[in-house]
């Protein structure tokens, strides 16, 4: 059974102008010990996807419908006072701005101390010590800096201590929603490969979201696409990277600059992302498809499957 | 290429502002109630010069009606009463609006162009124009207004209504030049603002053309509460005897009340300037911060989509 | 001291410190240095990318070059001109020449104020053309960055349109008065892959049809081999690597530089890929403003040279220049073979 099955699910945001479709229809599933990763522009419903998973979605957001299944539990409609077991003991998450979730007046180890002791109050002082040492140590800060406060911590470390607080309780998801955007590459080359490292180590599941591309094939075992709420190609990230079949990935693919190989002019994709309040009836990327036809503004898009490991949301992908 | 996009109205973002605000103004009660009550006494002070024409006697200051001459209660010819020498009451409440809103709106808008002129300018230039133009303003904060108009009135004799709304204007500016400058100093950090610069701009020419577009809401806002603030000072000067005695003001009809005695035996004298200079107060308050929640997005109550 | 003419920008030994407050009770504010005696030389017509990591001064350069922010030490020509003393009538003429492109399209706009009349401001700024010369100006500026047709633009606000939207109606706004030299501040790093590669060819066409040299200025190595001629690498302030771009990421001398390729993702790569290792596992106390910048991280340094002096920029081949004691020693690394999972 796999660890997190996600069938169907839409996620609208109430506005003033109707609802918002931020995400719609999105369907995958998580083994434990894999990494998933979702990739695409903003606006596309990741975030959502990612806070909707934990259970957070703002007010005004709400689930039309789909089912998310956890070890066998469903999620979506489970009362507040159980989903708060499950969130941070059992499916931790990284935000994208984490360096703002360290509160500014308590020492770093304190607030990794007070993530256990709230989830798991039967732990003693000691236990609960030597596990946040243990904590640091993983995710590479030093011993002597852990009694610091934040503002003492530079970009980086602190996202190391927010990891350590994601892992405080030994979850078994991470969802990690651009926890290096805000860095230097170096430090986002520490922070991936620990982050990797981690993942192999305990057999944890991560759902990566990120904009950029290079970050999630570096990561991730599967990959999906995302593009307007729908996740457009989803698959093994060698399939995904190797043979990319559906247009709009093809066009993520060749604007996006690199650093070897000849330099061929980047294709910018033309055009804007449609409306997600009144979306189009057929393909969404319809109309900034180089190949798109007649069907593709009419019909909605089905699954193509191109390889066990491998399919897309397209007409003209088979 | 960008096909959806032209098709969309091309309204100005004053105009689809003030429509989005319009919309938040008038789902909140506060906004509701205020308007309505300012409505109330705007619709009185339009009023106010109709009973005159109907006959003399109405007039608020010098008509009086030659069959009374001491206090009376409501009547058919005179709805809310007479005061201590027969002139009629209802004439006096609405006259009395008409000075409110002159008082009130003239003061409140003369310390807001100030207090927006100087908060720029203190915002913009910074070091040493800020530092004078703080103090200064830090000066005239913590001197007590009213107290300052008793003194300024005792040594000049009694001070004409245009004197006073100018003297509430000269000492109202402080706390509104501070809310500018603050804005300011945030503003002057944005990139348009070098943008501009960058592109030749003059510093005139970014203070009028790219800041004052950008605090005016603000300023708007700063407006209703000096309205208050002005109604209740003149409201409190005239009261004291130290109004202009030429005008018919609700606190002109409060000292009359007093000075003639009748405080607890005219109720119907009594009531209604004191209710009205807390209605058009509260009201005024209550329209402020109801645009209060318009322009700050985060004392709205539903969190914004992704 | 006259530039030769075929160069447009010059910098010589330029200095920058900030004060910053000071943080407790009686504790005096630090200085930190964002440039640190940086000299550079931009010719004209070409694309020069200044690349660095945050806090690396890279900004701070590009502000200075459009004086935004006066030098404390050191001379910057533009054009001939020295920037530094220009003022009034000299310094609008200068505007004139020398725009700047920001970084954060949804700041650079004045929200109140509608497309053309952004897009306008420098021409009634500099009192240039009448009513309809201008809207010409306008639409022409506006066509050449992608906005079209323009007179869609005209009215529109910029909460009306998309980032990229916004970004190129800054860019507009920059070439509106036919610059000879644009600073753009990192013009992409606020928008997505596929609106990144919509200005990076808007920027090209600037250098190839309108004859505009940039100062591109990024954190991003692989945006700067796709559009640059040339690059500077900075760190902390100091120049660490200045050459031909292709030459700089493919053959990189300095250990910085190395480290920083050695970071980025292998995406798009197949093959062997060289690995520098250049950075040191466990950072080491600073050298104290004497030494190199880099030498508390660098792998190669060795501690009684390059903790007591600063490397200088040595030329160690035609138009390339390093600034490291040991960059022409046996080159740091292995190459090893990553998996490869996209080629273009």
């Amino acid at each position: 059974m796999a660890l997190l099955e996600v069938d169907n699910l839409s996620i609208g945001y109430q506005t003033r102008n109707g609802t918002f479709q931020a995400v719609d229809g999105v369907s995958f599933s998580l083994e434990s010990g894999r990494s998933l990763g979702f990739v695409g522009e903003s606006g596309c419903g990741k975030t959502t996807l990612g806070l909707a998973l934990m259970g957070l979605l703002p007010p005004n957001g709400r689930i039309r419908q789909g089912s998310i299944r956890f070890e066998g539990e469903e999620l979506v409609g489970l009362p507040e006072d159980r989903m708060r077991t499950i969130r941070w003991r059992k499916i931790a998450m990284v935000f994208q701005a984490a360096m703002n979730a360290l509160n500014p007046v308590h020492r770093v180890a304190d607030q990794v101390a007070e993530a256990i002791f709230t989830h798991e109050p039967a732990l003693s002082r000691e236990e609960v010590n030597t596990r946040v040492e243990g904590l640091f140590q993983l995710v590479g800060v030093p011993k002597d800096r852990m009694r610091d406060y934040p503002h003492q911590y530079s970009g980086g470390m602190k996202q190391r201590a927010v990891i350590a607080m994601a892992l405080a309780c030994r979850p078994r998801l991470i969802i990690a929603d651009e926890p290096t955007t805000a860095l230097d590459v170096i430090v986002q080359d520490q922070i991936l490969e620990e982050t990797k490292n981690l993942q192999q180590q305990f057999g944890i599941s991560i759902i990566f979201i990120s904009h950029d591309i290079s970050i999630v094939a570096d990561v991730c075992h599967d990959i999906g696409i995302m593009y307007a709420g729908q996740i457009v190609e989803y698959g093994a990230r060698e399939e995904v990277f190797e043979t990319p079949v559906h247009p709009y990935t093809r066009a993520l693919l060749a604007s996006y600059p690199t650093l070897n190989g000849t330099i061929s002019r980047l294709k910018p994709i033309p055009g804007e992302t449609p409306n997600l309040i009144s979306p189009p009836p057929g393909c969404r990327f319809c109309d900034r498809c180089p190949g798109a036809g007649k069907t593709c503004v009419t019909a909605r898009p089905s699954w193509v499957e191109i390889s066990p490991r491998h399919k897309a949301l397209c007409h003209s992908c088979s | 290429m960008e096909r959806d996009g032209h098709k969309n109205k091309t309204r100005s973002p004053q105009l689809e502002r003030f429509l989005e605000g319009w919309s938040i103004f008038v789902q909140n009660p506060l906004g509701k109630i205020g308007l309505t009550l300012l409505v109330c006494f705007g619709l009185m002070a339009a009023c106010s010069f109709i009973p005159p024409l109907l006959d003399p006697m109405y007039d608020p200051m010098t008509g009086v009606d030659p069959l009374i001459t001491r206090s009376v209660g409501p009547s058919s010819a005179h709805w809310l009463g007479t005061d201590f020498m027969g002139r009629d009451i209802l004439s006096q409440l609405l006259a009395g609006a008409r000075v409110a809103f002159m008082v009130g709106v003239s003061a409140a808008v003369m310390s807001i162009l100030l207090g927006c002129a100087i908060g720029m300018f203190a915002g913009y230039m910074g070091r040493v124009v800020d530092t004078l133009l703080m103090r200064t303003a830090d000066m005239i904060m913590v001197m007590p207004t009213l107290l300052v108009v008793l003194i300024l009135s005792s040594l000049f004799g009694q001070l004409n209504i245009w004197t006073i709304v100018l003297i509430i204007a000269l000492f109202r500016w402080p706390g509104v030049s501070r809310v500018i400058r603050a804005q300011t100093l945030s503003l002057k950090q944005r990139p348009f603002i070098e943008a501009a610069k960058v592109a030749g701009a003059s510093h005139m020419r970014i203070i009028f053309m790219h800041i004052m577009p950008n605090v005016l809401p603000l300023a708007f806002l700063y407006m209703t509460f000096r309205v208050t603030s002005a109604i209740i000072i003149e409201a409190a000067l005239a009261f004291l005897g130290f109004g202009d005695p030429g005008t018919v003001s609700w606190g002109m009809m409060l000292q009359w009340v007093w000075k003639t005695g009748h405080m607890f035996r005219a109720p119907y004298w009594l009531l209604p300037p004191g209710l009205c200079i807390s209605l058009i107060t509260l009201s005024f308050y209550m329209l402020g911060r109801a645009m209060d929640e318009v322009l700050d997005p985060r004392l709205r109550k539903e969190a914004e989509a992704e | 001291m006259k530039p030769t003419t075929d160069l447009i920008l010059r910098l010589e030994k330029v200095t920058k410190t900030y004060r910053t407050k000071g943080g407790r009770f009686g504790q005096a504010g630090s200085r930190v240095v964002a440039l640190n005696r940086i000299s550079l030389d931009v010719r004209r017509g070409e694309i020069f990318g200044l690349v660095g990591e945050s806090g690396s001064g890279k900004t701070t350069a590009g502000r200075l070059v459009v004086r935004l922010e006066e030098a404390d030490a050191g001379e910057i020509f533009v054009a001939g001109t020295r920037v530094p003393e220009l003022k009034g009538r000299r310094l609008k003429q200068f505007r004139r020449k020398v725009q700047m492109v920001f970084q954060d399209p949804y700041q650079s706009l004045n929200p109140q104020r509608s497309i053309f009349d952004t897009v306008s401001e420098p021409l009634v700024i500099h009192r240039m053309g009448n009513g309809a010369q201008r809207r010409e100006a306008v639409a022409q500026a506006l066509k050449s960055v992608g906005l079209s047709p323009p007179e869609d633009f005209f009215l529109r606000y910029p909460h009306q349109l998309s980032g990229g939207q916004r970004q190129r109606v800054a860019m507009a706004r920059a070439m509106v008065l036919g610059p000879e030299f644009v600073v753009a501040d990192e013009p992409t790093s606020m928008l997505d892959a596929s609106i990144s590669a919509q200005i990076f060819n808007i920027l090209l066409h600037m250098r190839d049809k309108l004859g505009v040299t940039l100062l591109f200025i990024t954190h991003s190595l692989a945006a700067a081999r796709y559009l640059c001629d040339r690059i500077a690498v900075i760190y902390r302030g100091n120049l660490m690597e200045v050459g031909e771009a292709g030459e700089v990421i493919e053959r990189p001398r300095h250990p910085y530089t190395q480290a920083l390729l050695d970071a980025l993702p292998r995406f798009g790569q197949c093959g062997a890929v060289r690995r520098y290792n250049t950075l040191l596992g466990a950072e080491r106390p600073a050298s104290q403003g004497v030494g190199c910048a880099f030498y508390s991280r660098c792998g190669v340094a060795q501690r009684l040279l390059c903790s007591t002096q600063a490397p200088s920029l040595r030329e160690l081949a035609p138009g390339h220049r390093v600034a490291c004691h040991y960059a022409e020693g046996p080159e740091a690394g292995t190459a090893t073979t990553e998996a490869c999972f996209y080629a273009t």
